[in-house]
């Protein structure tokens, strides 16, 4: 039972885990909290879905095009909706504001494009489960873990190795002094959102064929990330994934334990001990005021 | 022609005129400074030439080797070779040393040659080499200007511009980072400053311009102007 739960709380972790990556970069590179993290990952799972079932794509190459289509969004979103806002020198809380409404256009427009009933994805790898120890693990949940565990680590590598990935790190600390350097802020600021979003469709085609796809998937996950990326440390990428990955263990824990009512509390508690206990998260990140 | 003109150069800040109508120009290889009071425009003046400020405020023209340059984006201006030095404080602060300077040489593409200015950058600097897998934020106040300057180093520009160098710092490092500056201009690179501390400016410089209130009230050579009685009552204490 134990490690059963175990294994659908890493599943669930590390979905959570790149979504939260996806706050934590945007927060970051823009000071903005955005609202539309989760529904990103419903339009990467009906998209994929879609790729997958309906135009009979290899799984792989629809996940591709999923994330890619993701990513585009992302970059999208900043350049005409955020940055245009932040132009007008708009108060922040009325850009973050507008997240919320296009958390909910991405929501309706997914209703509207894809149906209100549940998608399943069909059987996608020959063998359908795997045997760990002594329990069996469904092939889907193994590619979840895994798949999200070398994304995390290929963007840790990208951050940390790249000169592109230098350059964005750079701009997220100080946008001037970035600037002066011969960076472009806005372009590498489109890339962190359209990173963000590429891990949201991620997201998405990952859980999809483990939860089913339906137009309220993306929302109740997103939330419960923001809870992950806040206990991590917010906008901290390594506090985002370790959040994530132990949001999600906790919670099938409980679920598994004491009773699954418990199961989408136990997030938003956690969310609030670590706000009155420890609002720097695991990882220590600036939280106060100066 | 100048390497740097400003024409009629005006900046404001909505309604807020700081710098009216300048003319103001840096020939190449010449060290040129700017000083005036807290608040005379002298770093809007400098944040614009280097396109880091809103380029809504800009009226005027800015000539930077023989092109205009006038409300560009300051990434493209600094690839034309044209450098600014943030106050210290501007490093990335959770970067590594080495990673700032790195940065520093983002928009070249020659990664040999870039080695070897980063060694030339730890010769002119040894602490930063001692530093170099310290985090930017770590470093003291002279040691941060020292990295302000290699990275712009680092880029090799035809010119660098530099805002108060020797603010928040103490006199001995001043002087250190002033030298470096000095020697970096011997080498052929040129250089326009902003400094609030007149002497050591135009001791440094070989010509200077007052800014007042968003004005050029003089221009000279540094050796006129030390002597020139109204600067040395306004700015040089009139002491010593």
């Amino acid at each position: 039972m134990f490690w059963q739960l175990l294994i659908s709380g890493l599943v669930i972790g590390s979905v959570y885990g790149l979504i939260a990556l996806g706050y934590s970069l945007i927060y970051k590179a823009s000071g903005l909290l955005t609202f539309a993290q989760g529904d990103l990952l419903t339009l990467g799972a009906f998209l994929g879905v879609t790729f997958f079932t309906v135009l009979k794509l290899p799984f792989v190459v629809s996940l591709v095009l999923a994330v890619g289509f993701g990513f585009a969004v992302g970059m999208l979103i900043e350049k005409f909706i955020i940055r245009r806002l932040l132009n007008k020198k708009v108060l922040i809380i009325y850009v973050v504001l507008s997240t919320i409404a296009l958390s909910y256009i991405i929501q309706n427009g997914t209703m509207l494009a894809f149906g209100t009933k549940t998608k399943y994805f069909p059987a996608i790898f020959s063998i359908s489960r795997i045997k760990l120890g002594s329990i069996y693990v469904q092939m889907e949940s193994v590619v979840c873990i895994l798949v999200s565990l070398a994304c995390m680590l290929i963007l840790h590598l990208f951050m940390s190795k790249t000169k592109l990935g230098t350059a964005m790190r750079a701009a997220s600390m100080d946008r001037v002094a970035a600037e002066a350097r011969g960076i472009n802020v806005s372009l590498t600021t489109g890339l962190t959102w359209g990173l963000a979003a590429g891990f949201a469709a991620l997201g998405g085609m990952l859980i999809g064929p483990v939860y089913g796809v339906y137009t309220t998937l993306g929302a109740t996950i997103g939330k419960k990330a923001s809870a992950s990326a806040v206990s991590g440390g917010y906008g901290n990428m390594y506090g985002a994934i370790v959040g994530g990955l132990l949001l999600g263990i906790i919670e099938t824990l409980v679920a598994g334990f004491l009773s699954s009512e418990y199961k989408d509390m136990i997030s938003y508690i956690i969310l609030l001990l670590f706000l009155f206990l420890r609002p720097t998260g695991i990882f220590n990140e600036r939280a106060l005021q100066d | 022609m100048a390497l740097l003109e400003l024409h009629d150069f005006h900046y404001s800040y909505g309604n807020i005129h700081v710098v009216k109508g300048i003319d103001l120009t840096v020939e190449e290889g010449e060290i040129v400074t700017l000083i005036g009071a807290n608040g005379a425009g002298k770093t809007t003046t400098l944040q614009t030439i280097s396109g880091l400020t809103d380029s809504k405020g800009v009226r005027g023209r800015i000539v930077f080797n023989g092109k205009e340059i006038t409300g560009l984006k300051g990434n493209k201006i600094a690839k034309m070779g044209l450098v600014q030095v943030l106050e210290g404080r501007h490093v990335f602060s959770k970067l590594t040393v080495e990673e700032n300077l790195l940065i520093g040489a983002f928009t070249r593409k020659d990664s040999r040659k870039i080695r070897e200015d980063l060694k030339s950058v730890y010769h002119r600097f040894p602490r930063l080499e001692e530093r170099r897998l310290q985090s930017g934020g770590t470093l003291s106040g002279g040691e941060q200007q020292m990295l302000a300057i290699g990275q712009a180093l680092i880029a090799n520009p035809k010119m660098i511009l530099l805002d108060e160098p020797s603010l928040g710092l103490a006199p001995l490092i001043v002087a250190e980072i002033f030298e470096a500056i000095r020697e970096i201009n011997r080498e052929g690179t040129t250089i326009l400053f902003v400094e609030q501390n007149s002497k050591i400016a135009l001791n440094t410089a070989s010509r200077g311009y007052v800014m007042q209130n968003g004005e050029i009230i003089l221009q000279d050579t540094s050796e006129h102007l030390m002597n020139d009685e109204n600067v040395r009552k306004a700015y040089l204490g009139g002491t010593d």
